[in-house]
């Protein structure tokens, strides 16, 4: 115990690296049926593009957008937030104990904005026409709809890409050949001179277009009810993505600690809840004082349908905040997953009321999802929790102990050699 | 150290030339950024519509859809007749009828199409330029430019743009002003040609809004609230309106009379003009970044000295 502390300030840890998983099966139940509920909703995909969206989805002219993008883009990344909130807290604001659990965060938001991403795509009625994001004299600068078409890709495939890419290349290092690892070896300083940069890029990129995500809202102007119409959206939007991304951290390190049989670290943990806290009462508080300077408070307790929405969303971001000062709180596991998960839920609930349930156009149109569109929009989230799964089994993501550090990566078939072990 | 540093400046470099290449780009478009209360350009053309003189003969509904090459919809007349129950993806000009619950004299007509809004959201909104805000302030669509998104939709206050939901190659249907087939041959568009009692007519705007005030002047009190809808509403519309009932009856919405795009956008541009923004956090969050990281690396180099494991990113 002793030496752990004095190996350095910023690697103080009961979880002291990614680990990888080594336990016996990798298709359990649960993910063959991810696994099929992926391969349905990538069938009707691939259907939907050949086909017109109408049949296939609840949606109309009134509500021209349905829960593709409003749940599985504009509510969904936010949960896959964790890259920006737990990156920017260990490299911007020193929070040295969290460099450990990244990984989680990674894979997790890698995995939420690349499902996000494909849901986009088969959403577009012209998807032939997506060229147009590579003629930069096309571009409108002025919309937010533009700046989410450009921005996310780009940070997905490239930033958030490029801050995965070393758990790729570690599995490599011990799985191959020499020759493997002595490139590794040469192109290692390289990629880490890079590094630095590119997680700048990595937060910039998210801290514009998730709050574009709630610029798309202002033009809808009188359309979304005017407790949630503000100019204040974007910002809103931008808070409800980092404490839904430091919340899933939490929920996503906890269950699977506990379904790989890894042992917590409650430091870690109550660090991620006492963040996770603040961020919550920030949120509130920028919530509550725009809904007072636009004068909406009394709008708020007409206790009618949509203020007890609206209180209802407040109070599921105000619990996690308050429980989670409590230190005893945040320490027990059990609390801090609860808690995590309603500021998930209540960080969710934010970003998708303004978009379907608070919008009201004139029309008297209604929505409600059709079958294949739920089908659709489960199987990217199962697609996304089937690759996390094989993820954290092929590669050291979940954070564990340095003594269990064996190098002993799963192998993907039975005939490839077992390499490592040996330094 | 001193190939960080230059790495660092060669970085920087690159984020000023993005910036001034983005810049660049943005600075036409900078000019026309959209302004509270958008002034209309002196050629903007316009349709006055006064439902005290409309008889609902529909004369206009046959006429848009010819010139606009668009099939009849007989949904609700099982094949027989051209009766669309809205704007939809086959019909981009409609005559309504308002009819109050206590019967006799409470009643009106509204013709819809687009408003021609002299900043309008769908244009604000649009990512690639495909619905545009072209000569005469007719707002039109461009096929090559739609990625099918329907933000327009979203956006639009009045309801307008339609989204073809039946069609594997969806184009997005609203009234153009007839801005290719018949605005650019110096032609009226079809529905105010058409129109035999003139109540809806075609001109320049300040004309147009000048008539109206005169219509409004000559007998005041016959129209509702003695004013133009359309003169301010959103910015200002290109369809103007006189209406005997209350414009909420005959379905148009009440609005500010600020531009929609200037709400959307009045901080954002701000905050993204020539990038400056993304730039200055970008630089700001670097510094600290580089820092933290050079820290980072001289103790995982003493970690990697102590445990023979490299630090893991």
């Amino acid at each position: 115990m002793s030496t752990r502390n004095d190996i350095g300030s910023t690697l103080v840890n009961h979880w002291q690296r990614g680990v990888p998983v080594d336990s016996k099966t990798v298709m359990t139940p649960v993910l063959l049926f991810c696994a099929a509920l992926a391969a349905i909703g990538l069938t009707l995909a691939v259907v939907r593009f050949l086909s017109p969206l109408g049949p296939f989805s609840g949606m109309n002219d009134a509500y021209a957008w349905g829960i593709w993008k409003t749940f599985n883009v504009m509510t969904l990344t936010a949960l896959g937030s964790g890259p920006l909130a737990v990156g920017m807290a260990a490299w911007v604001f020193n929070r040295h104990k969290l460099h450990v659990v990244m990984r989680t965060a990674l894979v997790s938001g890698f995995l939420f904005y690349a499902t996000g991403l494909v849901a986009l795509g088969f959403d577009v009625g012209r998807a032939w026409n997506l060229y147009n994001i590579l003629l930069p004299w096309r571009w409108n600068l002025h919309s937010a709809m533009f700046e989410i078409a450009f921005c996310m890709p780009t940070y997905c495939s490239i930033f958030l890409a490029f801050e995965c890419l070393p758990m790729v290349l570690e599995r490599f290092y011990y799985t191959r050949t020499d020759a493997t690892k002595a490139f590794l070896r040469r192109i290692a300083p390289r990629l880490r001179r890079i590094y630095p940069f590119a997680i700048t890029g990595a937060y910039i990129l998210p801290l514009m277009h998730q709050s574009s995500l709630g610029g798309l809202m202002l033009l809808a102007g009188d359309k979304v009810y005017s407790l949630w119409q503000t100019p204040m959206l974007p910002l809103l939007y931008l808070l409800a993505a980092g404490l839904c991304g430091l919340g899933f951290v939490t929920v996503a390190l906890c269950l699977g600690c506990l379904r790989y049989r890894r042992p917590l670290d409650i430091s870690i943990l109550s660090e991620l809840g006492s963040l996770l806290s603040w961020v919550c009462f920030g949120f509130v508080a920028l919530q509550c004082t725009d809904l007072a300077v636009r004068g909406q408070i009394a709008v708020a307790f007409r206790l009618d349908r949509m203020s007890a929405l609206l209180l209802l969303q407040i109070a599921m971001i105000l619990a996690p905040a308050i429980a989670l000062r409590n230190k005893i709180a945040r320490e027990t596991p059990h609390t801090l997953v609860d808690m995590s998960i309603l500021a998930c839920l209540g960080g969710m609930f934010y970003r998708f009321i303004p978009t379907t349930i608070a919008f009201h156009p004139a029309n008297r149109a209604t929505y409600f999802p059709s079958t294949p569109e739920f089908l659709m929009a489960s199987g990217y989230i199962a697609l996304g929790a089937l690759a996390v799964a094989l993820a954290v089994n092929y590669f050291a993501v979940l954070p564990g102990d340095l003594e269990e550090w064996n190098h002993m990566f799963r192998r993907v078939r039975r005939s490839e050699p077992r390499v490592g072990g040996a330094q | 150290m001193s190939t960080a540093m230059n790495r660092r400046q060669a970085l920087l470099g690159i984020f000023g030339l993005g910036g001034t290449v983005a810049g660049a780009i943005a600075a036409p478009a900078a000019g026309m950024e959209h302004p509270a209360h958008p002034v209309a350009a002196p050629d903007a053309v316009a349709m006055l519509y006064d439902n005290t003189i409309c008889t609902g003969c529909k004369a206009c509904m046959p006429a848009c859809n010819e010139a606009n090459g668009l099939p009849a919809d007989t949904s609700l007349s099982p094949g027989i007749w051209d009766t669309p129950s809205d704007l939809n993806s086959k019909t981009k000009n409609i005559i309504k009828l308002y009819e109050g619950d206590s019967g006799a004299p409470d009643f009106a007509f509204v013709k819809r199409q687009c408003m021609h809004c002299l900043d309008p959201a769908c244009v604000a909104g649009c990512p690639f330029g495909s619905l545009e805000k072209n000569q005469w302030g007719a707002v039109t669509w461009n096929p090559s430019r739609c990625i099918g998104c329907r933000y327009c939709e979203v956006a639009c206050p009045f309801d307008v743009p339609k989204f073809q939901w039946d069609k594997w190659d969806p184009r997005i249907v609203k009234c153009e002003f007839c801005y290719e087939q018949r605005l650019k041959e110096n032609r009226q568009p079809a529905c105010t040609e058409v129109c035999p009692t003139h109540a809806v007519i075609f001109g320049r705007r300040s004309d147009l809004l000048a008539e109206a005030k005169q219509r409004i002047a000559s007998s005041p009190g016959k129209y509702f609230e003695n004013r133009v809808y359309g003169e301010y509403e959103a910015g200002g519309t290109q369809v103007l309106y006189l209406s005997k009932v209350s414009f909420q009856k005959i379905g148009l919405p009440k609005l500010g009379t600020t531009s929609l795009g200037h709400y959307a956008t009045k901080v954002t541009s701000v905050i993204y003009k020539w990038l400056s923004g993304p730039i200055l956090v970008a630089v700001l969050l670097g510094a600290v970044i580089k820092r933290n990281w050079n820290r980072h690396e001289a103790e995982s180099a003493e970690l990697e000295k102590r445990t023979g494991l490299p630090e893991q990113l």
